[in-house]
């Protein structure tokens, strides 16, 4: 589903990551830990091609970084759903609309759309809160609506990058419970996050990043 | 068809929901409109006043005074076939001394117990001519005429008008290319603004999969909305001016001048902003977008 072939990509003023190589299977849960500033975010800009490897080369599906263009990676992003930190929900759209958005990006009808976004906020357990603006919502609640908007395409490949960051840690655990969820239903998850605490002892696999190299897995 | 409908309504909404941004683009566009328009009203209206100064253009010629009204009006036709010349009126010996007694309040033939006063005649120049009126050579050729004793006209006054004139006509251009430049460098800018700080929805939409056509489009259809807007209100605010305008002419001035107003203007003002607003949309779009 996803491979890395000894791909690089360096920065300007540095840092990045270097020759990495691994492969995450389709329906795998697998956790990248690591320092802030090891290379967590460059590794997933790379799988949803914000990045494109000076060296090597980042496999996503039928995508492959070697040989995509400008023109299809809009393509290649729709079957990956992305989680931020900062989690990136518009401000002067409330709950509905911004979990709509990338159904209205892919072209889907307006009756699927309203059964579409009411299915993911009932999964992420925002089904009531639809009508809110995100200011209205806590960290925790404006996370797990940045998870529905997410996965309200029903993508193939989630990441998730650093999804816990501002979180709480009751939050954060139920958050890493709904992902463990999402996957259960087939979809595969890269989840960035520097808390070892919240990811061990869960049976997934956990992909070390430090200084730009992975460590071990 | 749903996604078409999705892309306009999000114009619309977008106008709505940054309702501040929104209006800063709108007066800013309607400023600049209005002053286009104004530039290209006075560029239509110019000719009338020209034509108002033209139309006081006056040539006096005095006949000798063995001339008799008949031979005068002999005269008078030679003259009418000078190119220049729009109409000659002819006044006879009585009409001078009726034009004295009423400015003077004398009666010169009770005086001097004679009509001293020669056959006259009044030259319009024409009005409507492209070219600068020069009054000299016609002066010089009435002179030349036989029984033509005098000539009298506002030469200098003539000259200045006619050369201050086509100065400002060969400027107007030059105008009114900084005034559309303005206007245009204004919309463009606040256009760019207003998109810059729509940053965020740009790159979520990118991140989200949106292809780069959904994501300009919406813009592009606020701009123009926003230019329908801004142009509908600079039209009626033009009408209103040059109206105001009429009205000081109509009821403060003898001048009879009426400022007029081309509707086809307003198609201009929506053409100009349309065009900018798109194509600065679509320009700070593509600067965000990788």
């Amino acid at each position: 589903m996803i491979e890395f072939q000894n791909a690089s990509y360096s920065y300007i003023k540095g840092n990045g990551v270097n020759n990495l190589n691994v492969k995450i299977d389709e329906g795998e849960f697998a956790f990248l830990i690591g320092p802030t500033g090891s290379g967590k975010t460059t590794l997933m800009r790379l799988i949803y091609f914000d990045l494109i490897p000076d060296a090597g080369m980042v496999i996503v599906g039928k995508y492959s970084s070697s040989t995509i263009t400008t023109r299809k990676i809009p393509g290649a992003r729709r079957g990956v759903g992305m989680v931020f930190q900062d989690y990136k929900l518009l401000g002067d759209r409330n709950l509905f609309e911004n979990t709509a958005l990338p159904l209205h990006a892919l072209g889907f009808p307006g009756k699927e759309i309203v059964d579409r976004v009411e299915e993911a906020l009932d999964l992420v357990g925002l089904e009531t809160k639809s009508e809110h603006l995100p200011m209205e919502l806590s960290g925790g609640e404006q996370q797990r609506a940045c998870l529905a908007r997410a996965i309200v395409k029903e993508p193939d490949i989630l990441l998730a990058d650093e999804p816990t960051g501002n979180l709480d840690p009751v939050a954060s655990f139920e958050l890493v419970r709904l992902l463990e969820t999402i996957n259960e239903m087939g979809t595969t998850i890269l989840m960035a996050s520097h808390n070892y605490n919240l990811i061990k002892g869960r049976g997934r696999r956990i992909l070390e990043i430090k200084n730009g190299t992975l460590r071990g897995s | 068809m749903d996604k078409i409908h999705y892309l306009i309504s999000e114009g619309f909404k977008n106008i709505w929901r940054h309702k501040m941004t929104a209006f800063t683009a709108v007066f800013s566009l309607f400023l600049a409109l209005f002053f286009v328009g104004l530039m290209a009203t006075a560029g239509e209206n110019t000719h009338k006043i020209l034509q108002y100064l033209r139309a006081k253009y006056k040539i006096e010629v005095f006949f000798d005074q063995d001339v008799a009204n008949e031979k005068a009006l002999g005269l008078i036709h030679q003259i009418k076939k000078i190119n220049g010349v729009r109409t000659v009126t002819l006044i006879e010996k009585e009409d001078a001394m009726r034009i004295f007694k009423d400015q003077f309040g004398e009666d010169i033939l009770e005086i001097l117990g004679y009509n001293p006063l020669p056959v006259s005649a009044v030259i319009n120049l024409v009005r409507a001519s492209k070219f600068p009126v020069k009054a000299d050579p016609i002066v010089n050729k009435i002179k030349t005429m036989k029984g033509v004793a005098e000539v009298r006209y506002q030469g200098s006054l003539i000259r200045k008008i006619e050369r201050t004139y086509y100065r400002i006509l060969g400027k107007l251009p030059v105008i009114a290319g900084i005034v559309v430049l303005v206007a245009v460098l204004v919309i463009y800018n606040t256009v760019k603004l207003s998109v810059y700080s729509r940053r965020q929805l740009i790159l979520t939409l990118e991140m989200i999969g949106a292809t780069r056509t959904f994501i300009k489009m919406p813009f592009i259809f606020e701009g123009f909305f926003i230019a329908i807007l801004s142009s509908s209100i600079a039209f009626p605010a033009l009408v209103g001016t040059i109206e105001t305008g009429n009205y000081i002419l109509a009821n403060f001035t003898s001048w009879g001048i009426r400022l007029s107003f081309d509707p086809v203007i307003w198609i201009w003002l929506f053409v100009l902003s349309a065009t900018i607003t798109i194509l600065g949309s679509y320009r700070a779009i593509a600067g965000i977008l990788k």
